[in-house]
């Protein structure tokens, strides 16, 4: 009967509410804003020459190569969504339907890959089964042959794909846990085996979260940059954000219209995307609202030979999407030298990690990284909070325009919106003495992590009883007070845990710097971007082995505090 | 004197009519019961009150303040309203403790330190929670939160109390004893309350005036006694009480009659009736009793089932298409029986499906 009305129009609450939005839509629009503009200018936007032009357009369109990055970013990201879904999926009724063994340990393991950054886990592949790894020379030298290449489209779907199983985990997981078991039970009293019931009842109840993690590792896979950096260019294969990325080396000057007018075809790839995902969504939800109630999760029996199976299964993806890279990153950082017929054990060594140290450049880049993971996570909760109070039970037109605005930057890769603010810290006078400080670096990251936060601080906002707000007003509180008095101090769990997330997501963080960063203001992931040109790899080794380390310890931190990694 | 005025309260939501234009008043000192079933727009109209809920039309006031007049366009927020609202969940604050949670509205308004000390404890007091002062919402019963709620709107002496079905999440035991001190006190303290039930028992109870909502109109007003033995209307007859709804045609000028039996009644409806018309009577259970033969107005029925209750047995009646039920002290065993149904216990209503 109660339904949440809209509360009397003028109140300081909403003053606040359009301010905030306001400065959203301009931290936002800006950046797309300047990509578009750029799209249509001839020459670089800050070139006296330059004017409104569909040159680029024409050179772009006419690019073969664009038609071949495109034609692989689409096949690329097909194929990553054909191998992620159908096992993250399997997982996911494994660990939340089954009495699996250990399933408990086995959740934060499982989810290992989604917190690396693809250009560590990449370069764990390159180490572990590249080449000249340490598993595929293992394979040579006792087999005589190694049957697999990485460096290959093939070899690129299969990494990616088998990374990204935990984005579909998530979401296939948590639609799982709502879901009644009476539902199963009932199945299984009628005579159907646990596989049938899988496939005939949760399956089919589970189909639009299934459907929406399609959608989002579609999106996901168009955007990938750092997979593709490590495993395709090697040998030739480029994609959209590798294209826009090689194109100033291809003319030797900058090209920022081409980039832009990439850059926009892309946009207008995954906006499409962005959208079918808010209204899948939207669907989802109203799907699960008919089931979740008071859901009693007793678990599937799955019997001895059940568990082997299961247990291969997983053990196998296990291996490949965990053991391998973190193990060959492991090995890699700590030996000097390698090779058919080299003991590791008499090569070991602290070399790189001293040379890391010894390094300003390096040693300032593990500072930054922290300071912008730490620091820097903490500043973006403070404004995602800003945000979310302001979207916090708005109904009205501002609060769709808020939705909007922080889906957009979801469509738009970590390089392009690096890309972007890099011009408009260069663009606008009064930002350009911040360009070569990390508070350039900062306001990226927000925006990039800007719909991650935001999600779960809504969610956390969430929890709140509207009444807790209501009893507040009726007492006599205002908006703002009751925000500061009531709504916050119940949160704050809440807080620590999204700020430990986003810590997360700003150590990893490697592709949005790829622009901006410059002398002083290093950080690892873009660190191991551009020392992979110049293929310093025992630096890199030692890197990536240091994030790997720092992820870790935020990952401890985050589940210490009973962080909400399902939303 | 009024503390609460509402005229013509109009709401909508989404594309339905959720209120049609409600008005009452109520003064200081008395307790005012919106009662009604569950969508007939009680709760909104108390959101309302509260500003919770934005009106499209109408005009509030409180204690003599406008607090909403859509004609000039004035709406205040809730925390201009000054009133004291308790929630059916209650509500508590998780992070404050029983004190803080109370202090809250007095802080509010600028009153600390001692005298909001002396404030908080002698209500806490008043309603026997000064021990538990220092303890959280999650250490006490129901029955303790639901006191806390209720010290929580009155300390700061709002013109309005309002509370949001107050007893509904108490058990049986503790609702009949929270009818009878919250009326107390509310009386003792001299302050103007409404309350939503969609319980009789409690409206009657409680209430000094009941206002009886259908599809978010006030279909009839007045003290529990008035609204219990004189209904306005068949909806208001049907929904107090335990009745039997019979189906019939008017017979005479005041009677109803079906195949093989007739009745003796008063007509209630508004409109005038014709004799032969389709008609319906309601006759509350209570007004049956079981007689040893035939009278005026008395009619034979046969004893289908005799169901025990604890308190008393209650009778399932049948004669040919019309069934009643009725209650008795004794047993009764299957088979014919006399039934004496006072005249004036039979209300005649029309049978169009207005109601």
């Amino acid at each position: 009967m109660s339904a949440a009305g809209g509360l009397a129009p003028r109140s300081e609450g909403q003053t606040y509410r359009v301010a905030i939005i306001a400065a959203l839509v301009l931290v936002v629009m800006a950046p797309v804003g300047l990509i578009i503009y750029q799209s249509f200018l001839g020459a670089p936007f800050f070139d006296k020459t330059a004017r409104l032009s569909l040159e680029a357009y024409d050179y772009v369109l006419t690019d073969p190569d664009f038609w071949i990055a495109l034609r692989t970013t689409a096949i690329f990201a097909f194929g990553l969504v054909a191998v992620a879904v159908p096992l993250g999926a399997m997982l996911a009724f494994l660990l939340s339907r089954t009495d699996l063994v250990g399933k408990r340990w086995l959740e934060p393991v499982a989810l290992v890959p989604m917190f690396l950054s693809s250009i560590v886990l990449a370069f764990g592949y390159t180490v572990a089964v590249g080449p000249s790894g340490f598993v595929s020379l293992w394979m040579k030298e006792t087999f005589g042959f190694k049957p697999w290449s990485i460096y290959s489209l093939g070899g690129m779907i299969l990494i990616g794909g088998l990374s990204h199983v935990p984005n579909v985990y998530l979401y296939v997981s948590s639609a799982m846990r709502s879901l009644p078991s009476d539902l199963e039970e009932a199945a299984r009293a009628a005579g159907a085996s646990i596989w049938r019931v899988s496939l005939d009842v949760t399956l089919p109840m589970v189909l639009p979260s299934l459907i929406f993690a399609a959608a989002l590792n579609l999106l996901l896979g168009f955007e990938t940059f750092g997979i593709p950096l490590v495993l395709g260019d090697p040998s030739g294969i480029v994609v959209l954000t590798t294209y826009i990325y090689k194109v100033n080396g291809i003319f030797g000057t900058p090209t920022y219209h081409v980039m832009a007018v990439v850059a926009v075809a892309l946009i207008l790839i995954t906006l499409p995307l962005v959208y079918v995902q808010r209204l899948l969504l939207r669907n989802s939800r109203r799907y699960a609202a008919v089931g979740g109630k008071g859901a009693r999760a007793t678990p599937l029996r799955l019997g001895p030979a059940g568990q082997a199976i299961a247990w291969s299964v997983i053990a196998l993806w296990l291996i490949i999407s965990v053991v391998l890279p973190i193990g060959g990153i492991t090995v890699r950082a700590f030996v000097d030298a390698w090779g058919e017929g080299v003991r590791l054990r008499d090569h070991l060594t602290l070399a790189h990690f001293a040379h890391v140290l010894d390094t300003p450049s390096l040693y300032r880049g593990i500072v930054n990284t922290l300071l912008l993971a730490v620091i820097g996570g903490a500043f973006a909760v403070a404004i995602y909070l800003a945000v979310g109070l302001a979207g916090h039970r708005n109904k009205g037109p501002s609060g769709a325009l808020l939705d909007y605005m922080v889906l957009l930057p979801r469509a738009l890769p970590g390089i392009i919106i690096g890309l972007a603010f890099f011009w408009l810290f260069l663009f606008v006078p009064f930002l350009t003495p911040l360009r070569p400080t990390l508070v350039s670096l900062f306001v990226a990251y927000t925006v990039v992590g800007l719909s991650y936060g935001l999600r779960i601080i809504q969610a956390t906002l969430m929890q709140v009883a509207p009444e807790l707000e209501e009893s507040s007003r009726t007492t006599g509180a205002s908006p703002m007070r009751t925000w500061r008095d009531t709504v916050i101090p119940i949160i704050r769990p809440g807080l620590v845990g999204a700020w430990s997330l986003i810590m997360i997501v700003f150590l990893r963080e490697y592709a949005t710097g790829v622009y901006l960063m410059g002398v002083g203001t290093e950080v690892v992931g873009t660190l191991m971007v551009s020392l992979l040109t110049s293929g310093s790899m025992d630096q890199i080794a030692a890197l990536a082995f240091l994030s790997i380390i720092f992820t870790a310890l935020g990952l401890g931190f985050a589940l210490r505090l009973g962080a909400r990694i399902h939303d | 004197m009024t503390d609460l005025s509402v005229a013509n309260v109009e709401k909508w939501l989404g594309g339905n009519h959720i209120l049609r234009g409600a008005s009452f008043e109520a003064s200081r000192g008395t307790i005012v019961a919106l009662l009604g079933a569950s969508g007939s727009g009680k709760t909104t109209l108390l959101r309302c009150i509260a500003g919770l809920e934005q009106p499209e039309g109408g005009r509030i006031e409180i204690g003599g303040n406008v607090v909403l007049d859509s004609a000039r366009g004035v709406a205040l927020p809730p925390e201009k309203r000054n009133i004291g609202l308790v929630f059916q969940s209650y509500a508590l604050w998780p992070h404050r403790n029983v004190f803080d949670n109370v202090a809250y509205g007095l802080k509010l308004r600028g009153i600390e330190g001692q005298e909001a000390r002396t404030r908080v404890m002698a209500i806490l007091e008043k309603l026997g929670l000064g021990h538990l002062s220092e303890r959280f919402p999650d250490q006490l019963s129901g029955g303790q939160q639901q006191r806390v709620a209720i010290c929580r709107a009155l300390v700061y002496e709002p013109r309005v109390l309002l509370m949001d079905e107050p007893l509904s999440n108490l058990d049986a035991k503790l609702r009949e004893d929270a009818r009878y001190w919250i009326r107390k006190l509310i009386l003792e303290l001299g302050i103007c309350a409404i309350m939503v039930t969609h319980d009789q028992a409690e409206a009657l109870a409680m209430a000094d005036h009941v206002l009886l909502l259908q599809n978010g109109v006030i279909v009839q007003s007045g003290s529990p006694i008035e609204m219990y033995s004189q209904p306005a209307t068949f909806y208001a007859a049907d929904f107090l009480g335990a009745n039997n709804v019979l189906r019939g045609k008017l017979t005479g000028a005041c009677a109803i009659g079906g195949e093989g039996w007739s009745l003796d009644g008063v007509v209630r409806e508004t409109r005038p009736l014709a004799v032969g018309e389709e008609a319906r009577a309601v006759v509350r259970t209570e007004r049956i009793s079981i007689v040893s033969g035939p009278g005026e107005n008395h009619l034979q029925m046969q004893v289908d089932a005799c169901l025990y209750l604890g308190s008393a047995w209650e009778y399932r009646l049948s004669c040919g298409a019309l069934s009643m039920k009725a209650h008795g002290a004794d047993q009764l065993p299957p088979g014919p029986v006399w039934c004496a149904v006072p005249r004036d216990a039979v209300w005649i209503f029309g049978a169009d499906g207005a109601a």
